[in-house]
C-alpha cells in the first residue's frame, strides 16, 4: 500500500498535531490529576466538570467555544497573539483542538493512578528529608506511571480521530490543518475518491493499532516490576 | 533529650502528652489506640498537635505560641514504620540512597558500609522490596532511615507485622543500633516484652494522657501498672547483674538487691547489667522453704501488699530485698496460707519462666 | 337512546373530522434554506391545518437518506447534482422537478470592517487578503464552495487565492468565520449574508461569474395530495414574498 505524497503528508500532519497535542497538555493534566487526587478545596467538583466537559459536549459546540476564546478576537486569543501565539487556521489551532478533546481522558487515567499510590509511602519519603515537590516527582510520577502512559496515549488516539472541533475551530486547509480525519471525510464528499477513503481508513487502523501496542508494552516494561502499594 | 507537650485531637479522641526523656531508648508503651503512634507522628511532623512544644536535642519541632511548625523533611527525624513502606520502584540499594542522597554532607555521620553491615543487607542490595520478606524488608527499612542521618530516630511497632523468629532477628537488630550508634530512639510498642528488652525510659499512654514515666523497673513496679500491661503480662522487673555463670548446666546466675536469679540460655558475660522481667503468674508463694522442689529460685520475701482481685484470682505484691515481685495466686490459697501485709513468706520462680525473652541488657 | 347514540356519533366526527384531514408532511431540505422555509412553513400550517416537518442537511446528506428509504415527500436540493442523484434511481415521481428558488453568491466582510472591493474581471482578492485567509465552504464537496471557486476561475482570481482559502465544512461554518473576524473575508450566499448581522456584503458576484445557483424541488415516491399542495405552495405567488424577504430569488 504506497502513499501518494499528498496521502503522506495528511499522515505526517496528523502524527504532528496527536504528538503536540499530548506533549503540550501533558504538564496540566498531571497538575489536574494531582490537584483531583489528593486535594479537597471548594469548588472541586466543578473544576471535574470543566474538564469533563469535552467528552460531553458535542464536538462541534467544543469548536465554537474554542473560536469564540481563542479566537483573533477571543479573550485568550487576542492576549496571545502579540506573543505570536497564533491558531486561527494553523496546525496550532489543530493541535489546540486535539488537546482539549483528549485532555478529559488523560486526567482521568492519570487521576486514578496517583490515586493508587499509598500517601503513607509518600509520608517516609517526606521523613527522609524530601520536600513534598520532590515526594512528588521521585515518588508519585514512578508509581503512577502507567496512569500517564495510558493517559497519553488515549489521548493521542482521540487526537488522531479529532474531527468535528478542528473543522468548526480552524477548517480543513490541506498541509495545515487537514488531518486524517478531516482528509477522510473530504474524500467520502467527492465522488470517485472511495480508495483513497479506504488506504486512509485503514492508515488511521493501524496508527491506532500501534498506538495501543505501544502503551501496553511501556506499561508492561515498567509497571510489571512495581506495585502501587508498599 | 526529647521534650514533649502536646495536645492532639483526632476524630473524637484526644491526648494530652508530657513528658521528657534522657536515654539512648524511650518507649511509649501502651494499648492499641491509645495515640503513641499518633505522638510519635507529631513527633516527625506528619500531624500537627492543637497546642504545646515538641524539642529534639534542645532544638524545637514545634511551638505553637511561637509559631514554629517545622516540615517533617526539615526535621531531621527518622522513622521506622510499621510496615516498612518501602519504595517499591527502587531497589534496595537506590531505597537506601534516597534519604542519604537527600542529606547535605556535612551533616552526614553515618557509614554506610557500617550500616549495611549492621543490618546484614550486602545480599539484598540489588533486590526489589517486593521480593523481601517481612523481616528483610525491616531491615531495609530501619537502614533507609538511618542512612538519612537523623537525629533522632522513631520506630512504630516495626515488629507488630512479623512472625515471631523475625520478631527476634529484628529486635537484636535494635538492639545493636542502640548499643553502637548512640542514637536517640523512640520504641512505640503495646508489648511489654520489647519493652523490657529494649528500653531504658519508658513513657505509658493511656486514657489520653501519660499515665506515668520513669526508669523501666521503677514504672512496671507499679501497682496500676500491673492493670495496663494487661492481665496475661502482668509482672515485674527486677534490675540485677550477671554474677556467674554455669556453663555446664546452661545457665546463668543474676545477683540483685534481694538475691539471686537463675535463668536458662542466657548469652551473657559476668558483671552484664541486665532486666529480668517476672510474670506474676509465673511466681508461686510458700510459707517455708520447700524440699526436694524442680524449682531453682526460692526467695525469702515479704508481702506487701494484695494487689488486685479477679474473682478467683488474687495479685500478691511482695518485696524481695529493694526489688518487688508480684505472684498471682488463687483467694483460696490466701486464705488457707493467711498471706497478709508483712507475712514474711518464700517466693518461688522457676528458673525456664525467664527465658531469653524476658531479660534485656541495660 | 338513540338520540344520544346519534349525539354521540356527531361529537365523534366533529373531533375525528379535522384530525382525520391533517397530515404530516416530512420534507427534506438544504441547510441553507432554514430560516426562510420554516417562516414559509409555519404560515402554511396555519392555513392548511397540516403539519410540516422539515429536515435540513446538506444536499448530499439528505439524497442518500432517501435512497436508503427515509420517508419524506419533498426534497429541495441547493444544487442540481442531489436532485439527479435520486432521479435516477427512480425516487421521484415523474414530471413533478421544477426549480423553486435562485440564490446569489457574495463577497462578505466582518460587519466592522472598512473593505471596499468591486467585483470585476482580474479584481486583486489576494492583496485585500492581507496576507490572511478567504473564508469559503470546501470546494471539494459543498456546492456553494464549488459556486464561488468557480465564480473566481472565471473572474481569473482563483489561481492567487488558491493556496490561502480556509475551507469550512458548510457556508455556515465559512460565515462565522468572517462574523467572528477569524476571517477577512468570505465567499457565502446572499441569503446567509442577511442572516448575520455580524458580517456585510462588500459585493455581489455577477451571475455569469458561476453556474446558476438554483434550487429544485421534487416530489417524491409516495408523496401524498398534502404534500403535492405543500409543494405547489412553495413555488406559488404566495409564497414569494417570505422567500424575498430572506434573500432567494423565485425561479422563473
Amino acid at each position: 500500500m504506497m502513499l501518494s505524497e499528498e496521502e503522506f503528508g495528511v499522515v505526517a500532519l496528523s502524527l504532528k498535531v496527536g504528538l503536540w497535542a499530548v506533549a503540550v497538555s501533558l504538564p496540566p493534566a498531571i497538575a489536574a490529576a494531582y490537584v483531583l487526587a489528593r486535594k479537597r478545596f471548594a469548588g472541586k467538583a466543578l473544576l471535574d466538570a470543566a474538564i469533563h466537559l469535552p467528552l460531553v459536549l458535542p464536538p462541534v459546540v467544543v469548536g465554537f467555544l474554542l473560536l469564540e476564546l481563542f479566537g483573533r478576537r477571543g479573550p485568550i486569543g487576542a492576549l496571545l497573539e502579540p506573543l505570536g501565539i497564533e491558531f486561527a487556521f494553523r496546525w496550532t489551532g489543530a493541535a489546540l483542538a486535539a488537546a482539549i478533546m483528549g485532555f478529559p481522558l488523560m486526567v482521568r487515567a492519570i487521576r486514578l493512578s496517583i490515586q493508587a499510590v499509598d500517601t503513607r509511602i509518600e509520608l517516609a519519603a517526606r521523613t527522609l528529608g524530601a520536600s513534598p515537590l520532590r515526594v512528588f516527582l521521585t515518588v508519585t510520577l514512578p508509581l503512577a506511571w502507567p496512569g500517564l502512559v495510558t493517559g497519553a496515549i488515549l489521548a493521542f488516539a482521540r487526537a488522531l480521530g479529532e474531527f468535528g472541533a478542528t473543522i468548526t475551530f480552524v477548517s480543513n486547509i490541506p498541509g495545515e490543518t487537514q488531518t486524517l480525519p478531516l482528509a477522510i471525510y473530504t474524500f467520502t464528499q467527492t465522488p470517485g475518491y472511495d480508495a483513497q477513503v479506504l488506504r486512509l481508513s485503514l492508515l488511521a487502523v493501524a496508527l491506532s493499532l500501534v498506538a495501543l501496542a505501544l502503551s501496553e508494552w511501556l506499561v508492561r516494561r515498567t509497571g510489571a516490576t512495581e506495585t502501587a502499594h508498599a | 533529650m526529647l521534650e514533649v507537650d502536646v495536645t492532639l485531637t483526632q476524630g473524637g479522641f484526644r491526648l494530652d502528652a508530657v513528658f521528657a526523656a534522657q536515654a539512648p531508648i524511650v518507649a511509649l508503651f501502651g494499648r492499641s489506640g491509645a495515640g503513641k503512634s499518633t505522638l510519635v507522628n507529631a513527633i516527625a511532623g506528619l500531624v500537627t498537635p492543637d497546642r504545646g512544644r515538641i524539642a529534639v536535642e534542645g532544638r524545637t519541632l514545634f511551638d505553637a505560641r511561637s509559631g514554629i511548625d517545622l516540615a517533617p523533611e526539615d526535621r531531621r527525624v527518622g522513622y521506622v514504620f510499621q510496615d516498612a513502606l518501602l519504595f517499591p520502584h527502587l531497589t534496595v540499594r537506590a531505597n537506601l540512597a534516597y534519604g542519604e542522597r537527600l542529606t547535605p554532607p556535612h551533616e552526614r555521620y553515618v557509614d554506610r558500609a557500617r550500616v549495611i553491615e549492621l543490618l546484614d543487607l550486602q545480599r539484598l542490595l540489588d533486590r526489589r522490596p517486593s521480593g523481601l520478606s517481612g523481616g528483610e524488608r525491616q531491615r531495609a527499612a530501619i537502614g533507609r532511615a538511618l542512612l538519612a542521618s537523623p537525629r533522632l530516630l522513631l520506630m512504630d511497632e516495626p515488629l507488630a507485622s512479623l512472625d515471631a523468629a523475625r520478631k527476634a532477628e529484628i529486635l537484636a537488630y535494635v538492639e545493636l543500633l542502640r548499643d553502637e550508634l548512640r542514637l536517640p530512639i523512640v520504641y512505640v510498642s503495646h508489648s511489654l516484652e520489647e519493652v523490657t528488652r529494649l528500653a531504658d525510659h519508658v513513657v505509658v499512654i493511656g486514657e489520653g494522657r501519660v499515665l506515668a514515666e520513669g526508669a523501666l523497673a521503677a514504672v512496671m513496679a507499679r501497682p496500676d501498672m500491673a492493670m495496663l500491661a494487661g492481665r496475661f503480662e502482668a509482672g515485674t522487673v527486677i534490675e540485677a547483674r550477671v554474677a556467674r555463670v554455669d556453663e555446664a548446666h546452661g545457665l546463668t546466675t543474676l545477683a540483685f538487691d534481694g538475691g539471686e536469679l537463675v535463668v536458662p540460655n542466657l548469652d551473657a558475660l559476668p558483671g552484664e547489667p541486665v532486666r529480668a522481667r517476672v510474670r506474676a503468674r509465673d511466681v508461686s508463694i510458700a510459707l517455708t522453704r520447700p524440699e526436694g522442689i524442680s524449682i531453682q529460685n526460692i526467695l525469702e520475701a515479704k508481702v506487701t501488699a494484695l494487689a488486685s482481685e479477679y474473682g478467683a484470682i488474687v495479685d500478691v505484691e511482695m518485696s524481695v530485698g529493694g526489688a518487688t515481685l508480684l505472684a498471682r495466686v488463687t483467694r483460696k490459697a490466701v486464705a488457707e496460707l493467711g498471706l497478709r501485709p508483712g507475712l514474711g513468706v518464700h517466693a518461688l520462680v522457676k528458673a525456664v519462666a525467664i527465658d531469653r525473652r524476658s531479660v534485656g541488657f541495660a | 337512546m338513540r338520540s344520544l347514540l346519534a349525539g354521540l356519533v356527531i361529537a365523534c366526527a366533529l373531533v375525528a373530522g379535522p384530525a382525520a384531514r391533517a397530515e404530516t408532511i416530512l420534507v427534506f431540505a438544504a441547510a441553507s434554506l432554514r430560516e426562510a422555509l420554516d417562516t414559509t412553513a409555519k404560515a402554511y400550517e396555519r392555513t392548511s391545518g397540516d403539519k410540516v416537518t422539515v429536515s435540513y442537511a446538506a444536499s448530499n446528506a439528505l439524497a442518500r437518506q432517501i435512497e436508503a428509504g427515509a420517508p419524506a415527500a419533498i426534497f429541495i436540493s441547493a444544487d442540481t447534482d442531489w436532485i439527479d442523484y435520486v432521479e435516477k434511481r427512480g425516487l421521484t415521481l415523474a414530471g413533478s422537478r421544477r426549480n423553486l428558488l435562485g440564490n446569489d453568491l457574495v463577497l462578505v466582510a466582518p460587519a466592522d470592517s472598512a473593505t471596499a472591493l468591486r467585483i470585476a474581471p482580474g479584481f486583486d482578492l489576494a492583496a485585500a487578503l492581507r496576507g490572511r485567509r478567504l473564508a469559503l465552504a470546501d470546494p471539494q464537496s459543498v456546492p456553494a464552495g464549488r459556486y464561488a471557486k468557480a465564480a473566481l476561475v472565471s473572474l481569473g482570481g482563483w489561481s492567487s487565492v488558491e493556496r490561502r482559502i480556509a475551507p469550512a465544512e458548510s457556508v455556515r461554518a465559512a460565515l462565522a468565520f468572517v462574523a467572528r473576524g477569524e476571517a477577512p473575508l468570505g465567499i457565502v450566499y446572499r441569503t446567509d449574508a442577511l442572516a448575520e448581522k455580524a458580517v456585510r456584503i462588500v459585493d455581489t458576484f455577477p451571475a455569469g461569474s458561476h453556474p446558476p445557483i438554483v434550487y429544485p424541488l421534487v416530489l417524491l415516491k409516495g408523496a401524498s395530495p398534502a404534500a403535492r399542495a405543500l409543494a405547489t405552495h412553495l413555488a406559488s405567488p404566495l409564497a414569494r414574498a417570505t422567500w424575498e424577504r430572506f434573500g432567494f430569488r423565485m425561479a422563473p
